[in-house]
């Protein structure tokens, strides 16, 4: 790692920590550091109760999504050598989302219920997408999954007979402590599976052709990672709900900041989209104390401006041809 | 490497090469000639396992091509497209080291030691930890031929590896390719330029429509009436002072069958 990327690490450190004790300390009540410390020794207070069963579990679940959506987009953004691909923007959350739902109504008996189905609707989004010429062309795939999610929204307000679209259902009131162990169960085992394997994202940088002449199996690489990053995806959407543009912006951001090199760029892309999510959520439930903002709507108010920007400017990588 | 009364035609198509029978000798550079459509391409893929012959066998170390798992035929042959893309930027340094990985698990990690010699041999030891989307073509090309190096390959083939390159990096690439031959490197290429093709090789391998016309050295076959005929144009060998035998196509006379004749 280079020392410029050495810095970024340590920003994202500083920002996460300082991020986390407001989001423990700010909420409907202040709860400074004296009186923190004081209600430690007090399980059955009010500050207490506020801040290890409404608080706590909601910093959990947001730092491992973040993580989680950024390190699949990431992942999304290496198999499908397109910077722009996210597991929201490719439909595979939307569709992780509907199939929530459709199970919600068909099968309530069915244990892990939300997991499997949301795991289920988004191998079928990643089947539809990799079939047919859709890869071929990284617009193509774009507008597909643009359609797929489309199409999962309309279906699930469908099913839902007309309410609010998911998106802005996407929330992380009221995660309880059952749901963020489950997520951070999840989530770790996903993303050290993921730093495992960040070289493999290197390899993908490579034409086909060209992997094969130096012996590396290329279906097994791209699909082993494809798989991964819509278990990351869906295991969010399971839990809270479509949050869009995350696997968008962080990704490109620490590519600028700490370059490349997926075995440098995972690991700050989790770092970084943990302390982005906690930053939002925690700002959501403070900013307009009663009411809240949900993380969703703020990541999409903050993504969308910054797809627009990355595309309308042009920078970033967009390959090269030797010949 | 080996060729035996190897066919193969893609689907759908009448183009191919048809009952390909000749040597690629040990540590000597070949070149394949022949006009467009003459099938040269084609078996620089046939060499590299890209496809699979329908018809007969092609021999690496006695043994057929089909027979060498992924791992094992990335450490005998290695390739250098006409076209290399690159999705994402790396370093020069991360390019080199995937031309390592036939050697090591899927996951290592290469250390940096282990390709300072490729990258010395194409002079880019100061380019090393240089993004390539910063280099000029020609350097380009050179990580993607330090790559093929990092294989340790006994075969190294080459599409067209001059196409893009200026006169100045032409003949640098070609001096490299007959040093690293006279290592005991068995380099086969596919080259336009007829010239470059007779002055750098030492073997040549005539094609047209997908059938060898003629394997021999560069002596044996500057032949203006066989090269008129592989070309289906009127050509004449003329003697250049200090430079010898050049072979020119005739200008402004149509190919007739008196004049290829």
């Amino acid at each position: 790692m280079s020392k410029h990327a050495g810095w970024w690490y340590a920003g994202v450190l500083v920002l996460l920590v300082g991020t986390l004790a407001v989001a423990v300390m700010a909420g409907t009540t202040w709860i400074g550091p004296s009186r923190l410390l004081a209600t430690l020794g007090h399980p059955a207070s009010r500050d207490f109760v506020t801040v290890v069963n409404l608080r706590l579990p909601r910093i959990i679940a947001s730092l491992i999504c973040g993580g989680s959506l950024a390190v699949a987009g990431a992942l999304f953004q290496a198999v499908f050598r397109n910077p722009i691909a996210d597991p929201s923007i490719l439909g595979v959350s939307s569709a992780a989302d509907f199939f929530k739902l459709g199970g919600a109504l068909l099968l309530p008996w069915l244990p892990g219920r939300n997991w499997v189905l949301a795991l289920l609707g988004g191998l079928v989004a990643l089947a539809i997408l990799t079939s047919g010429k859709a890869l071929g062309n990284p617009y193509r795939l774009i507008i597909v999954g643009v359609a797929l999610d489309a199409t999962f929204v309309g279906l699930s307000r469908l099913v839902s007979s007309g309410q609010a679209a998911q998106v802005m259902a996407s929330t992380f009131n009221g995660v309880t402590w059952p749901d963020a162990l489950i997520l951070l169960i999840l989530g770790a085992l996903g993303l050290l599976v993921a730093l495992l394997l960040a070289p493999w994202a290197n390899y993908l940088k490579l034409a086909d052709v060209a992997l094969q002449t130096i012996g590396i199996p290329v279906s097994v690489i791209r699909w082993s990672l494809l798989l991964l990053a819509t278990y990351l995806a869906v295991s969010v959407t399971a839990i809270v709900g479509t949050i869009p543009f995350m696997g968008i912006v962080i990704p490109n951001l620490a590519r600028r900041v700490v370059g490349h090199d997926y075995q440098t760029l995972l690991p700050f892309a989790m770092l970084a989209g943990a302390w982005l999510m906690l930053a939002a959520d925690t700002l959501g439930r403070t900013v307009m104390v009663p009411s809240e903002i949900s993380a969703a709507t703020l990541m999409a108010v903050i993504g969308g401006p910054f797809v627009i920007i990355l595309l309308q400017r042009g920078r970033g990588f967009h390959g090269i041809t030797t010949g | 490497m080996e060729l035996q009364r190897v066919s193969y035609r893609y689907p759908g198509q009448t183009t191919g090469v048809a009952a390909l029978t000749g040597l690629f000798p040990a540590g000597k550079v070949t070149t394949i000639i022949g006009p467009n459509g003459a099938g040269k391409s084609t078996v620089l893929k046939l060499l590299s396992r890209q496809l699979t012959p329908q018809q007969g066998t092609i021999l690496l170390d006695h043994r057929s091509l089909g027979q060498f798992a992924a791992k094992q035929l990335a450490q005998r042959l290695a390739v250098v497209s006409q076209r290399h893309e690159l999705y994402d930027d790396m370093t020069v340094a991360a390019v080199v080291k995937l031309g390592r990985l036939p050697y090591h698990g899927l996951l290592a990690t290469v250390p940096d030691d282990e390709v300072a010699t490729y990258l010395a041999q194409t002079q880019l030891t100061d380019l090393a930890a240089e993004h390539l989307q910063n280099l000029s073509g020609g350097q380009q090309q050179r990580v993607w031929l330090a790559m093929a190096l990092a294989q340790e390959p006994q075969v190294l083939l080459l599409d067209e590896p001059t196409t893009y390159l200026d006169v100045h990096y032409q003949q640098a690439l070609m001096q490299q390719l007959r040093r690293l031959a006279a290592a005991g490197l068995t380099v086969v290429q596919v080259l336009h330029d007829i010239n470059q093709a007779f002055a750098v090789s030492d073997w040549l391998w005539l094609l047209r429509d997908g059938q060898l016309v003629a394997t021999g050295t560069p002596d044996q076959l500057r032949q203006a009436d066989l090269l008129a005929r592989t070309f289906q144009t009127p050509i004449e060998i003329v003697d250049v002072p200090r430079l010898g035998p050049y072979i020119v196509q005739v200008p402004g006379e149509e190919a007739t069958p008196d004049n290829l004749s």
